[in-house]
């Protein structure tokens, strides 16, 4: 391992694509800066979007993350997972700093304001406790990739992790609470039950275990780790559980709004189900139903699991992406206003280039930093800590 | 003190001069409707309800409804929008507010709007008040009972204006304001009661 190698991950194609990305997704940023929030297909009714879809998903990823990583050390079912933790607490962190930061920074009209959260705090506000998680998630996540770090090179005891793991598995539950910008909200009665909670959570892990069993799977190709395909599918089959839960929340939901025929939440159901909605609707449905098949069957083969995990991973966007619209395109008051106040004028959500732009460019940052985490920190080493294949940082992503 | 206005909706004949001398009044950004007369009936504004022969017109006013226990003053994160403890009345400051339209999801009446485009007017001079409000880039803007002119003791500009006297303001806590004693005796519904709001706005039946 000489320097030479370690270097080169900034020239790198996929590195230099995500750069790219990422300069992409400043500029579209910039313009919206100076143009304003116009430039997205926001308004006064659907007045949050795919910016708020990004930060619902990466903060349960962030989540997700730090719940997996401390059930390594916290419970024996998982301790088989202990090699890759520095893996999925860094990657817990950068989420954490994706989805706690860029999105809502680059959603909020005043970001140069954003300081105001912290100096000038209500601290009644959902949305005030959400920044508050978030930037716990970022805290816990460095200091636990930090702490998995000493611990492999032997300069701490593992068992010194114990306390780390509790925070980190407390913290990562409490995206729970990170529902309750949306459940607390007394306007919007398909937000406003208490299953949302829940739902966030199991959203979050199985986000989460999607995304690290892709990563997994790619880094196991590149001998970066050494993860069996039993380990792969354990985590599919846990990941595949949660989006059972998920999969009987929509359904819940859609049979009591079907049932009640009327109301506030029966025409919300409706407009999924068969309204306007439905196309979006029914590509969560699939993209649920897909994902838990590719995930609880018996295939072995590692491309079956990723398959699984991506399309959850859309499952899971889908879903927040139909919570998000299906509540602010049916508002409680139905009347005919002027134009820009008139419910009847409202079709469905779709983003505008400009957030399209910004979003993969903040997904795209996210990349970078995990490249980067991957090649420049001793992350990997799998269960042959002392191989050299583990140690292999400059081919990792090349090969 | 507790400030309230009652609407008459058998007054009210759908003429929207309450909604323009707001507008006017408040110098409000072009787009931007701080009070909409919404028509109960047909899909677009100001079209009936039923079928011909048996049609119907009938309208809502919409303003912010200064709630007792506002949604939005609880969602805030900054403490932007809060409640006047003297009057009741729901403010937003500008200065405040970091655009996250958090107040706009928590609001049941989506009386909340947004700049999304940098305040642009159709004439190219303020109109309206000389106090009226600087209207900002990025921020929530709603309703305030307008302020400016109460504390001159005049009424508010939707009120003064409005032709068939439909609507009444004054102070909820005071049994001999014109608010009060419109109330009085008269069946009245509120917005959205369930929710739990409270608003200040009464409707008379």
């Amino acid at each position: 391992m000489s320097q030479k190698t370690e270097k080169n991950v900034f020239t790198q194609p996929l590195f230099i694509i995500f750069a790219l990305l990422a300069v992409a997704g400043l500029v579209c940023w910039f313009l919206q800066l100076t143009k304003g929030l116009q430039l997205t297909n926001l308004n006064n009714f659907e007045t949050w979007g795919l910016y708020i879809i990004g930060f619902m998903l990466f903060t349960g990823i962030a989540a997700g993350s730090l719940i997996f990583t401390s059930s390594a050390y916290l419970f024996k079912v998982m301790e088989e997972y202990k090699p890759y933790t520095r893996i999925s607490a860094y990657v817990g962190a950068i989420c954490g700093v994706i989805g706690a930061g860029l999105f809502i920074f680059v959603d909020i009209g005043n970001p140069e304001r954003v300081w105001h959260i912290i100096a000038s705090a209500h601290i009644a506000s959902p949305m005030f406790w959400d920044t508050v998680i978030l930037l716990v998630y970022v805290i816990v996540g460095i200091l636990f990739t930090r702490q998995l770090l000493t611990v492999q090179d032997g300069k701490k005891d593992e068992k010194s992790l114990q306390a780390v793991s509790w925070v980190a598995f407390i913290a990562g539950l409490l995206v729970m609470a990170t529902s309750f910008v949306f459940a607390m909200q007394v306007a919007r009665p398909l937000w406003n039950n208490p299953v949302e909670p829940v739902s966030f959570l199991a959203a979050a892990l199985v986000a989460a275990l999607s995304m690290l069993i892709i990563i997994f799977a790619i880094l196991n190709k590149t001998g970066y780790i050494q993860m069996s395909n039993e380990e792969l599918k354990k985590l599919g089959k846990i990941a595949g559980v949660f989006l059972l839960f998920e999969l009987f929340v929509v359904l819940g939901e859609v049979c009591i709004g079907l049932y009640a025929g009327g109301g506030e939440e029966s025409t919300i159901i409706h407009w999924l189900v068969a309204g306007k909605g439905a196309p979006f609707f029914w590509a969560e449905i699939v993209a649920i139903v897909v994902g838990l098949i590719l995930f609880v069957n018996n295939n072995a083969k590692t491309t079956v699991a990723v398959t699984g995990a991506s399309v959850s991973i859309f499952a899971i966007f889908m879903i927040k992406y139909n919570l998000i619209q299906a509540q602010l395109l049916n508002p409680l008051i139905t009347y005919a206003g002027p134009a820009g106040y008139n419910p009847s004028e409202l079709g469905v959500y779709l983003p505008s280039i400009i957030e399209i732009g910004v979003s993969v460019g903040i997904v795209a940052l996210g990349c970078l930093l995990v490249l980067i985490g991957l090649n420049k920190l001793n992350l990997g080493a799998g269960k042959q800590a002392d191989s050299k294949i583990g140690y292999n940082k400059g081919t990792a992503i090349n090969s | 003190m507790h400030y309230g206005m009652a609407i008459d909706l058998n007054k009210c004949m759908g003429c929207h001069t309450c909604s323009v001398a707001c507008k006017s009044a408040n110098n409000l950004p072009n787009k931007i409707w701080w009070n909409r007369v919404l028509t109960i009936g047909g899909e677009s504004m100001d079209t009936p309800s039923g079928t011909y022969p048996n049609n119907k017109m009938s309208y809502l006013p919409v303003n912010c409804q200064h709630c007792e226990n506002p949604a939005c003053v609880k969602a805030c994160p900054v403490g932007a929008t809060y409640k006047r403890k003297e009057d009741g009345i729901i403010i937003q400051d500008y200065d405040k507010c970091i655009g996250c339209r958090m107040c706009t999801v928590a609001c049941p009446y989506n009386v909340r709007s947004f700049n999304w485009s940098k305040p642009e007017h159709y004439v190219d001079f303020p109109v309206g008040d000389i106090d009226a409000p600087v209207h900002q880039y990025n921020v929530v803007e709603k309703c305030t009972f307008c302020v400016n002119r109460i504390a001159k003791g005049e009424k508010p500009a939707c009120m003064e204006l409005c032709p068939g006297r439909a609507r009444y303001y004054g102070d909820l806590d005071d049994p001999n304001s014109d608010v009060n004693k419109a109330i009085k005796g008269r069946n009245y519904t509120k917005l959205l009661e369930e929710k739990g709001t409270n608003p200040s706005i009464f409707y008379l039946e």
